[in-house]
């Protein structure tokens, strides 16, 4: 299972991005293989119109099972990720990327 | 921290007044942002005295260089914002026409176009008369506002918040429910709606908060001039009921509303106002909200 975090670093301690579309980071950690990737999104956080579908299509393209961020994905990002058949969980904005993972794994945190 | 954000969908609600009206109330609790780029007109209230700018750039235009330009004429053929033009015998783009589509760079045949980021105005960090830090910015003449420059400069006010271990961010939010309003309710912690009894204010208040819910922001709203048309009001009342929207206060319609903005003041710097008290309990129980 790959699970997706929006965050502002690449490692467990970095703090979460509370925000989808101009996240800075989308840190990707694969549950069976213990392995994190990360992909940079500060050329999409840099766009002057349109960040949320964007980051929402690169997110279709890297297939998680779970995407974990601040607050829900606003209007078009939403209406994208709807068909990526992905659990969203928000809630995360304020925690670093490790207490944001433990907070999912005891189901403290709101499905979006 | 605590990330405010005020909003109105609808214009001439008295947001800016009451975002202002806070601002005076949290003093050197608070960083505020104003993301309302397009009609930026907090600083009239709070009078800011600026401490930092910096060039901001945003969006792209064509340029062709005159150089390589084979004069060819494809680019304007397929130009649909007419935005390139040969009366002086060179092809030249109109960078009030040009959308930064990138089309005609594409046609080229001899690679004579280059899209280049535009300079689109400034970004400031001043200090108001409430002693607080104020992020904001200022357009040029037909640039506009976008998703990217509201990032920007709620990025501004959240470092100086994080760096001046401040309580709360409030953000004067951006109209409508495009792109600058998403981005200035992403990341936020709490919205607050401004909204008054009229067709269009309900209408508006509707669907700002499709936008709202989809981001699960909780929310409270403010019902302005709310004696104006009681029946809109209880209208306004039941659909924030119906939607577990805080409903926060209602503020009567007072002349000394507009008295203190022609005098550059904020309502609640009119201590014999009716409705400053009402604003000042307003912002005590919003601190309560927020510690929930």
């Amino acid at each position: 299972m790959k699970i997706a975090f929006t965050t502002k670093g690449i490692d467990w301690d970095s703090k979460m991005d509370p925000r989808f579309g101009r996240t800075e980071f989308i840190l990707v950690y694969d549950v069976e293989k213990e392995d994190f990737t990360h992909v940079d999104n500060r050329s999409i956080a840099d766009q002057a119109h349109g960040a949320g579908p964007k980051t929402a299509q690169l997110l279709f393209d890297l297939k998680p099972d779970v995407l974990i961020t601040g607050n829900g994905p606003g209007g078009n990002a939403a209406t994208v990720l709807e068909k990526a058949n992905l659990k969203i969980y928000i809630g995360a904005g304020d925690m670093t990327v490790k207490a944001a993972y433990e907070a999912y794994k005891n189901g403290n945190l709101k499905e979006g | 921290m605590k990330e405010i954000v005020i909003i109105s969908g609808k214009g001439g609600t008295g947001k800016t007044s009451l975002t202002a009206s806070f601002a005076m109330l949290a003093g050197q609790t608070a960083v505020i942002a104003d993301c309302d780029v397009d009609a930026a007109d907090m600083h009239l209230l709070l009078k800011p005295e600026r401490i930092f700018e910096e060039d901001f750039y945003s969006g792209v235009a064509a340029v062709i260089d005159q150089d390589k330009c084979i004069q060819c004429g494809k680019c304007q053929e397929i130009c649909r914002f007419n935005a390139i033009d040969n009366s002086t015998g060179q092809y030249l783009v109109s960078n009030l026409n040009c959308e930064g589509c990138g089309y005609c760079g594409h046609i080229c045949p001899v690679g004579a176009i280059e899209m280049i980021e535009q300079n689109v105005g400034k970004c400031y960090i001043s200090k108001t008369k409430a002693d607080n830090k104020m992020v904001h910015a200022g357009l040029k003449i037909g640039a506009d506002n976008s998703g990217k420059l509201v990032a920007k400069v709620k990025h501004e006010a959240k470092a100086s918040a994080e760096k001046d271990g401040k309580e709360y961010i409030i953000v004067d939010g951006s109209p409508g429910i495009g792109c600058p309003v998403v981005s200035s309710l992403s990341g936020a912690d709490f919205v607050v709606f401004v909204t008054e009894p009229t067709v269009s204010g309900i209408h508006d208040l509707e669907r700002v908060y499709q936008l709202v819910k989809k981001f699960q922001i909780p929310s409270g709203c403010i019902i302005n001039k709310a004696d104006l048309n009681e029946k809109v009001s209880k209208d306004i009342e039941k659909f924030l009921a119906d939607n577990e929207i805080i409903h926060l206060t209602n503020l009567p319609y007072d002349e000394s509303f507009t008295t203190a903005m022609t005098k550059g003041q904020t309502i609640v710097e009119d201590k014999t106002s009716p409705i400053t008290a009402s604003i000042e309990q307003c912002w005590q129980d919003l601190k309560i909200i927020l510690e929930k």
